[in-house]
């Protein structure tokens, strides 16, 4: 667990002292949040699209940006497999779990810094909307974004492991667009409904977005808060499993 | 007990074979260099010899431990500074040193001195607070040697460690690794003959995947009746495989 620890903290400091983070992690969501607000602003009430509105666009984009820090993952993981960084590690007594776990937990504590940006300023813009936004709701999304944001760091992982670091944020930027398309963050799915519904749940995105904006709304209901949330968190073991299992087939095939 | 054995050592890749059989001992506190050209099987050595690639077939055994089942034993006894500079970027000296004393599991009494011991003793105190990202290719090779050394290993693995770099920092670091010389064992991999020639207590020329020569340097130019290490290695390259 130390060395797990150690690997973590090294990981921490890399992220802290690298700009691409606070832009990519904290400042492109900030900026999405504003223009959508801006844009939410300019649509006339008698159209009755809500999907822009704050208490709808925070938990969206709170989940949006757990995407970036997907990438960032995927960055750092396949940066370091392409130097000899890593061979030092396999050459000293760390293993497998303890390089895993030193990836992801910096990436859950950034992800959590960025929820907390991301809902602190959705605060800020719903006062000048005249939107209530419910306190307890938005501690409920914080920690509803828990499982999703293990999800995005594990699915990083599985690229930046699988993947070299010219290909991995390409392919990441793949499923940064099915995110926020999928996961229903930009429209409406629910109101379009058919086949694009149908798509949209066959993916865990529409699950994470769902969920959260539900605990918004402080409705934990099972068909709109536990059943997502569910769906999310075994997403979340899932890819959490497969990424353990892809680094250490990765490692030990390097090892061969 | 030696402080590296090998029994038939081979390590195959599908249809290429990058070592092929190899016999070899080094005495403890020796400093030996493994002498080749680009492809002659050295790196994969060294790679096998600190468990970062299993062995085909043929055993190896690093302060007897075997590489092939005690590898945790293996690991513990050995420091490595890979070919390319392996040190983490945005962490300054003392951070990159830190966290290595971390993975080794050090008391937190002993990685402050070890710290120290390694800045002091590879002349890094006055960079100490710098990231590494901003030190010349010298300086990251020395850090990067300090990282290996910073766990007191038995057997210290440095794989072709001045590679690339000017004459000046070339010499500078070879400063460095004549002041390890009888505190460990030392494997240097390299294809620069000046270097085996100036610090190794004895020299295993690898010629495609085995070793053609082996000996003190006084040894080979007796073998092959020439002067200098250059010399002697064309001598015995152009004279075939000797093993």
């Amino acid at each position: 667990m130390n060395r797990a620890l150690a690997f973590t903290e090294r990981n921490i400091k890399e992220l802290l002292r690298d700009p691409l983070s606070y832009i990519f992690c904290l400042g492109f969501p900030l900026i999405m949040l504003i223009i959508m607000s801006i844009l939410n602003s300019s649509i006339p009430p008698e159209a009755h699209m809500t999907v822009f509105r704050i208490d709808n666009l925070c938990g969206g984009i709170a989940m949006f940006g757990q995407t970036f820090v997907m990438l960032f993952t995927a960055l750092t993981v396949s940066q370091d497999r392409s130097g000899s960084f890593l061979v030092r590690m396999y050459a000293s007594p760390m293993r497998p779990a303890d390089l895993v776990t030193g990836y992801t937990f910096p990436m859950l504590i950034i992800a959590a810094g960025q929820a907390l940006i991301t809902i602190v300023s959705s605060v800020i813009i719903s006062l000048t909307e005249n939107v209530t936004l419910e306190p307890l709701g938005l501690i409920a999304a914080f920690f509803t974004l828990i499982p999703s944001a293990l999800m995005f760091t594990a699915i990083g992982v599985i690229f930046g492991t699988l993947f070299n670091e010219k290909a991995a944020p390409g392919l990441c930027s793949i499923i940064i667009s099915l995110g926020s398309f999928l996961g229903c963050i930009f429209f409406d799915a629910e109101s379009t409904g058919g086949v694009m519904l149908t798509i949209c749940k066959c993916f865990p995105f529409y699950y994470c977005t769902k969920s959260v904006r539900s605990a918004t709304a402080l409705d934990f209901a099972a068909d709109t808060f536990l059943l997502p949330l569910a769906v999310t968190a075994v997403a979340a073991v899932v890819f959490t499993v497969i990424a353990a299992l892809a680094f250490r087939a990765k490692m030990r095939a390097d090892l061969s | 007990m030696y402080a590296i054995e090998t029994k038939q050592l081979v390590k195959k890749y599908k249809e290429k074979t990058a070592v092929k059989g190899i016999d070899l001992t080094v005495n403890e506190g020796e400093f030996f260099a493994l002498l080749g050209v680009n492809g002659a099987g050295k790196t994969t050595t060294a790679r096998m010899l600190t468990c970062l690639s299993a062995p085909t077939a043929g055993e190896a055994f690093v302060n007897g431990h075997s590489v092939l089942t005690e590898r945790d034993a293996v690991k513990a006894v050995t420091g490595i500074s890979p070919q390319d500079t392996a040190v983490a970027e945005k962490l300054t000296v003392r951070e990159n040193l830190a966290l290595m004393t971390k993975v080794y599991g050090l008391s937190p009494e002993k990685q402050k001195e070890r710290i120290e011991a390694m800045l002091t003793e590879l002349g890094l105190s006055e960079y100490a607070d710098v990231r590494a990202k901003t030190l010349s290719g010298g300086w990251k090779r020395r850090l990067s040697i300090a990282m290996a050394l910073i766990s007191e290993p038995k057997v210290l693995f440095l794989d072709e460690p001045t590679l690339g770099l000017d004459v000046l920092a070339r010499r500078e670091l070879w400063r460095v690794m004549r002041k390890l010389k009888g505190s460990m064992t030392v494997i240097l991999t390299t294809h620069y003959m000046e270097e085996a020639e100036e610090l190794a207590d004895r020299i295993a020329i690898m010629i495609d995947g085995r070793i053609a020569a082996l000996g003190s340097l006084a040894e080979l130019e007796a073998q092959t009746g020439k002067t200098g290490l250059e010399d002697a290695f064309i001598a015995i390259a152009e004279g075939g495989e000797e093993e």
